[in-house]
This record gives structure tokens, sequence and C-alpha cells, in this order.
């Protein structure tokens, strides 16, 4: 399941978009690249105000570069640096294998319904469920729950598409939460292509120059 | 390949929803901004516009030395001034050049334009990089203080975001990951700082050179870094600093500077004179994200070639004893005291800064609110600054904000030019 969504060295570009109460849209692009299980790295593309701007991850750690500050900075999975209903662990997701340890599985259906608990206490959410299409290993659904067993959002992955070389996976993920009732966010996916990346692209001396990559 | 992505646009249709209804469906669609296959040249910068009144403290003698021979009726000032910011970056394979200037308009007659970065690279590869120029570095964990910042432009702990000058200087970074083992990721820094040129404003003596480093580690989940600066006459200062989140909503970090020598200026007898303090200077804070939504950040900060109490006191009653004499000679060498050898922002030794910020409160689109001061622990005094931020359009940003001073007249924070201070910003992104 985690190789269909991240499949290996990759790079790929994603546009944001947060719906506010009113109906209005902020909108954010970044350019993403991922490696193993526990790297990513993003760069900001748009808008002006945020260009420039760096995160990475690594495992359990998260940094944020600024071009003023001058420095990354670190900072926590609950954090949204972009607003929204999309925290920096969503946006800077792991494979789920290397957060979380699954504890339960059912059937239903055509999908399996599988019970995941978080590995350490830095991960943001105390535990998952999640929606597996049986055929194709394709994640459908997951609930996000606070240790108190609340549900703090939830994530649904939609248009499967086939990005090529043998990279199929869904482009849309829209999230809602009980906490944000009128806000809406949506990710989109695009231009998903295996790249060779070395392990130095993912350091906190790098993030200044990740547009280099592209 | 590369032209196959500036040409097109993806198109990523979505099915309808509950929440996305046809009509919206055009937002899936978006254009991957332009990469160059050869050469990039990135030019982007902000324009704020800013307008200031300040009451004025007239019984403070640095408002007497600031304003000596003005006549300023009342007690309020105005201020109307346009900060523009402009940088470019280029990057031609192995080489980039970046350029980050500002200028400064209040008046037809004080226009001022500086560069506050220009340097060249080398980027041999993601592990080795070299630089060359003006350049611009932040060491330290703390937000707002930092005091291993050794080869750092003082900051202005009011807004510890503002860009700043570099230095001149000339870096050599080696950088590497470790996939498994202890450490996770290590990085060497070393520095070299020629003295700015002060004789003639275009030489400096030789031997005046400064050289730091940096040794960074990511140790099982801690950002670790060992420093270590040696400036003019061999004076040498060890520091170390580390940042961790201790769970997904709380992070920590300290730093800590030995130095076997600081100098600092002191007044005795209504003169200046030059001290050598030898000791630690450090800094442990906080990182807090709060349920509803609210970040705290906390710092406390022990400088400890600060100005005790009573040596603060002195110093006011230097500026004072001066100022009433009328001397413009000698109210002219005390203003070159007292923006030379007491420049820094903050010069006493003990502080508490403490920032809460929160997004959209109250469910206000696009607006956030955040209030910081920063508290002398030494003599009582503060400052209290909430700030309240609107972003009704994309690349838009309006900023009210307010400050106050607390203390006693012959405090840090009471003996300010002003007692209170509204700005408003409005800031244009490109």
């Amino acid at each position: 399941m985690d190789e269909v969504l991240s499949p290996g060295s990759v790079e790929f570009y994603r546009k944001l978009i947060n719906e506010e109460p009113d109906g209005d849209k902020k909108e954010f692009i970044f350019y993403t690249v991922k490696k193993d299980r526990d790297k990513v790295a993003m760069l900001y593309l748009a808008p002006a105000s945020d260009k420039g701007r760096a995160t990475l991850r690594l495992g359990d750690n998260m940094w944020l570069y600024i071009p003023n500050v001058g420095k990354p900075i670190r900072i926590t999975s609950m954090q949204s640096i972009v607003g929204g209903v999309f925290n920096n662990s969503d946006i800077m997701r792991l494979d789920y294998s290397a957060e979380y340890n699954a504890v339960k599985l059912d059937e239903s259906g055509d999908s399996y319904i599988l019970d995941l608990k978080a590995k350490t206490r830095t991960v943001s959410y105390d535990s998952l469920k999640m929606w597996v299409i049986k055929k194709n290993n394709i994640v459908q659904k997951v609930e996000c729950y606070a240790p108190s067993g609340k549900l703090i959002k939830t994530l649904e992955f939609k248009q499967v598409k086939d990005f090529g070389d043998g990279i199929v996976r869904p482009s849309v993920i829209e999230t809602t939460s009980p906490l944000y009732r009128d806000y809406k966010s949506v990710m989109i996916y695009s231009a998903i292509k295996r790249k060779k990346l070395q392990n130095e692209v993912f350091t906190l001396d790098y993030l200044s120059r990740l547009g280099e990559l592209r | 390949m590369s032209l196959f992505k500036r040409l097109i646009y993806y198109s990523l249709l979505i099915s309808s929803s509950a929440l996305w209804n046809t009509a919206e469906a055009q937002d899936y669609e978006f254009e991957i901004p332009a990469e160059e296959e050869v050469a990039k040249l990135e030019i982007n910068g902000n324009l704020d516009a800013k307008w200031g009144i300040l009451q004025t403290n007239r019984t403070s003698p640095v408002y007497g030395l600031q304003f000596f021979g003005q006549d300023i009726p009342g007690d309020y000032l105005s201020q109307y001034r346009l900060d523009f910011y402009l940088n470019g970056d280029y990057q031609y394979k192995q080489v980039g050049f970046t350029m980050r200037t500002f200028s400064q308009y209040t008046n037809e007659k004080s226009f001022e334009l500086s560069f506050y970065e220009l340097y060249g690279s080398l980027n041999l590869s993601p592990r080795f990089t070299f630089s060359v120029g003006k350049r611009r570095y932040n060491w330290g964990k703390g937000y707002a203080f930092n005091p291993v910042g050794y080869v750092n432009t003082e900051k202005d702990p009011e807004n510890p975001d503002l860009a700043m000058a570099g230095k001149s200087s000339v870096q050599l970074q080696y950088n590497r990951s470790i996939s498994s083992g202890f450490i996770q990721n290590l990085s060497i820094s070393a520095i070299v700082l020629p003295q700015e040129a002060n004789i003639l404003e275009k030489y400096s003596k030789t031997g005046d050179l400064s050289a730091a480093f940096k040794l960074y580690m990511l140790i099982n989940n801690i950002d670790l870094d060992f420093m270590f600066n040696i400036g003019p006459g061999q004076r040498r200062r060890y520091g170390m600093d580390f940042s961790t989140n201790l769970r997904e909503n709380i992070e920590i970090h300290g730093e800590a500077s030995y130095s076997n020598g600081e100098e600092m200026s002191i007044i005795i007898n209504n003169a200046v004179q030059m001290n050598e303090a030898s000791g630690f200077s450090y800094l442990l804070g906080l990182r807090y994200l709060a349920p509803w939504n609210m970040t705290v950040i906390a710092d406390y900060y022990h400088n400890n070639s600060g100005l005790s109490q009573q040596e603060y006191q002195d110093y006011q009653a230097y500026l004072l004893n001066n100022l009433i004499t009328g001397d413009a000679d000698l109210i002219d060498e005390t203003r070159f005291v007292m923006t030379n050898s007491f420049r820094s922002r903050n010069l006493m030794r003990d502080y508490i800064y403490v920032k809460a910020s929160m997004p959209e409160p109250f469910k206000w689109l696009y607006s956030s609110i955040s209030v910081f001061t920063i508290y002398n622990l030494n003599d009582n005094s503060f400052i209290l600054s909430p700030q309240i931020g609107y972003k009704p359009f994309t690349n838009t940003e309006i900023l009210l904000w307010p400050s106050f001073l607390f203390g006693k007249k012959d405090s840090e924070y009471g003996s300010k030019h002003f007692q209170k201070k509204l700005e408003i910003w409005f800031r244009f992104y490109f």
C-alpha cells in the first residue's frame, strides 16, 4: 500500500487548495522529493509571498526554512505552516509503515479495514483507521484519531491516475475535520516521476538549494 | 521534458463530490511554474509601505541626544516610509549568484540603497558548497536572541524575522547524510570574516580576520551544533546549541556560549571604559502548539556581557550629564558612544521573551493575532506588543502593530526615546 502511494525515490508537484468558510480559496504549489520511507523535502513555488520556503522531514523530525530568516527552524508535526485542514505531517507525509503499526485487520466487501497505532508520541495522530481496496492495495480513506479516541480529520483518496513508469495512485486527496467545520482542503498530485536522489538532498544545508533539482 | 513542463497544463479532474461541485472542477488544473534547463534566474521581493506614530519620552536622555537642536512641538512624531526589498538568484550549473537589496525611501533627499547579501557560490555537489561575498548567517536556535550567533548580524528582538544585512565572508561547507548509525546527518561549516573597511572606508588592518567553525549533527532526533569562534586579539568563544521535539506539539531548544574575554563597555566616573567579561551566556526555550491552535514561544536569555542594573543606571546618568551641558561637541561624542559602544538593542543581562500567536482567531478569516513581550528581569521593565495581521488578497498583507513600553525612568524600556508606538504596514509581494 505504501509502495503504491510513494513508489521509491520520486519527485512530484502538488497543488494545495484551502477553501475558507466564505468560499474563497488559498492556493499553494509545491515541488516535492521523497526517498525511502522517511525522507521528504518540499519547496514552495507559489504564491510569491511564500516562494523559496522549504521544508524537510526526516522521520519524526521536521524543519522549515524561510529565506528571510536564513536558517531552518524545527517545527512540530501538528503545526500547519499553510493553514487549512492539512497539518505539517499531512503535507510531508511519510510512509504509513514508518510511523504506525497495524494492530487489527478486518474485511468489508472489496476493502480491507486496518487499525493503525502510532509508534511514537511525536507522531501527529495516535491512531488511524484505513480503508484499502483489496485488488490493487490503493488507499480509499483514512480517519485520524486523537489519544482520546476523538476523530481529528478524514482523508479521502480520489481520482486514481496512471502517472507512467508503473506509478498508479490517487491524484487527489480531500480532507475535512470536525475541528474545522467550515474549512475544506484538497491536495492534487501531478507529474510524479522516479528520480535518483542523493541522501544529502535531505539535509538542512541543502534546503536553500532544493530548486536546483528541478 | 523541461519544455514539455513549461508548455502544458496538467489537467486533473475530480469527480463530483459532496464537498466540491462541478463549477469548482477548474481548480484542479494548475500550471507548474517554469523551470529552466540551463540557467535559472529568479527575481522576487516585496514593498512595505509603513506609517507610524510614536509618543515620545521627553524625559529620556536618549530622546534628548537624538533630537538635540531640533524644535519638536508636542509629544508625538509620525513617520511614513517605503521599504523595498529586491532579491535575485541566478543559477548556471554549479555556479550560483545571490543578491538581496534593501532600499528605504523617506523623502527625496534620503533614499538609501544597500546590499543585504551579495555573493557567488560554487555548489560542487550536494555535499560541498563554497561561497564568497556578503552573506547573512543565522546561527543558534533561539527566536529573538542567539548567544552562539558568532557570525550573525544582530537581530531586532522585536522583529526577529526581519531581513538583515549580511557580512563579508568566505564560507566552505561540507554536508553528509548518514542513513544508518548513531549520527543521522553531519555538516561542517568554516567561515572566514575579514574586518569591515574602517580606514578611509576602503582598507582595514591586516590580521583583523576572524574565523568561525560549526559542526552540526542530527543525533537520535536531536539537532546538535558545536561552534568555535576566534576573533581579532585571539579572543575565543565556544558554543553549543540543541533543539528537539518532545511531543507532536512541543519543541525545546537551548544555546550556551563561553567566552574567555568578551569586550563590554561600562561607565565609570562618567567616562567610557572597556571591560572584559569571561563566562557563559545561555538561552533555554520552547515552542508549544496548544489544542486551540495557539503557538507559544518562550525563551529565557542570559547575557554574560550585559550590564547590571547599576551599570545601566550609570550609563543613563552619563548620557544625561553630557546632555545637560548643552555642549554640541560633547553631545556628538556622546551620540557616537551611544551608537557604537552601547549599540545593542538589549544591553542588560537577563530577559524573558514570550510570544503567543494564533491564525484566524474567532473565525476572523485571513487574519492572525499575536502578542509578544520582552521582559527585563534585572530592572523589571518590559515591552508589550500585540499585532493584528490581515491578508485580504494573495500576496498582500496588512499589519497593525502597537507597542507599549513600561518601566521606571532609569530602566531599560522606561528610558527609550518613546513610550508608545503604533505602526501600520501594507506589504505587497511579487
